[in-house]
């Protein structure tokens, strides 16, 4: 009888496993999407939120300096409002393409390029620091306003250009051939390449 | 090759007589249609092509609102004391009108990332409240210098 009940129980397990097997999302492995998402979060990254002068802007306290000689209370207040507003959106914005790139990683990019278990593992526990460094970032920033975590910010943005370099070697075969490149391959008897 | 050549003639020829990026920012959004977002300048064009001219003419533009993100909000104030001055209006009609109005949110280059614009509109709006509350505020003479270089360059 209790070998019965098991039984059941086993056969019901394997039921609601099967079920929840058959109503998850399909999921194309490998789609064009998934690395149009991956290189469109790498730009943003590389052109945008990284840029050294940008984060250097949006971080360096000289400004809250001169407002604070310079304005009155209204304007100081707008300013830091705004300011923190603006380091939290920082944030948030990497975060989100890190996301982005690490879903690419971990389902699609086996798909297209040969990484080793080495690289991949190092790359997963890169991928796991620094999203709890964009967290912790993000609490620090609520708190203390935009000025509270110079050093973590240099760190993140450290961190996060790692994983885009990693990731650039990723999808390098998606950027296109130069002319220069198509060239070099020309034969020699001076055959264009079309 | 073209474009760089067109480049090259607009800032020789025009946007070395506007020693700030807010001055360029300013006029090079005015060379631009509003519904198509194509840039136009006849001069640059009879000289070069259409095509040529409105690259060249995004080029720079571009160029000129990342050198105006790079200012810190002193050297905005000074660009936006400089830029009223030359205006010959009203100092104090003049600030209302830019505060109400807000005209600078229309002079951002297309497919720029919108935190870069949302900073820089935050700075200009901080440096003109600053530049209400001290009205005969003047920029030093080595703001807004130009050339300068980018640091992709």
């Amino acid at each position: 009888m209790i070998e019965l009940i098991l039984f059941l129980f086993i056969g019901i397990g394997l039921l609601v496993l099967l079920y929840a097997l058959a109503r998850r999302p399909t999921r194309h492995e490998g789609t064009a999407q998934a690395l149009v998402e991956a290189k469109h979060a790498l730009r943003t990254l590389q052109e945008n939120l990284l840029v050294e002068e940008l984060v250097e802007r949006i971080f360096d306290p000289v400004d809250w300096k001169y407002v604070a000689s310079a304005a009155g209370e209204p304007t100081k207040d707008e300013f830091l409002r705004d300011r923190k507003k603006i380091a939290l959106a920082w944030t948030h914005r990497v975060k989100s393409q890190i996301l982005s790139l690490k879903e690419y990683h971990f389902r699609h990019s086996r798909f297209y390029s040969q990484l080793n278990p080495a690289t991949e593992l190092s790359l997963a526990f890169s991928f796991a620091a620094l999203l709890q460094q964009c967290r912790l970032l993000q609490l620090l920033l609520r708190i203390g306003g935009p000025y509270a975590a110079p050093a973590l910010v240099g760190r993140t943005a450290a961190a996060a250009a790692r994983i885009c370099a990693a990731s650039e070697k990723s999808l390098a075969f998606l950027t296109p051939a130069t002319a220069g490149s198509f060239g070099d391959r020309s034969p020699e008897d001076g055959a264009a390449v079309l | 090759m073209d474009v760089q050549a067109a480049s090259g003639d607009l800032q020789r020829r025009t946007l070395a007589h506007l020693p700030r990026p807010l001055d360029r920012l300013i006029y090079l959004a005015s060379m631009r249609d509003y519904n198509t977002g194509m840039y136009y300048h006849d001069g640059l064009a009879s000289r070069f092509s259409q095509e040529a001219a409105c690259e060249a003419l995004a080029g720079c533009h571009q160029e000129a609102f990342r050198q105006l993100l790079a200012s810190s909000i002193e050297d905005l104030v000074g660009q936006l004391a400089a830029y009223r001055d030359s205006s010959h209006l009203d100092p104090a009609g003049f600030l209302a009108l830019w505060r109400g109005l807000e005209p600078y949110r229309i002079a951002v280059p297309a497919e720029t990332d919108s935190l870069s614009v949302d900073f820089l509109l935050s700075n200009l709006k901080i440096a003109l409240a600053i530049l209400e509350d001290h009205p005969t505020r003047r920029p030093t003479p080595e703001q807004g210098a130009w050339p300068r270089r980018s640091p992709a360059q």
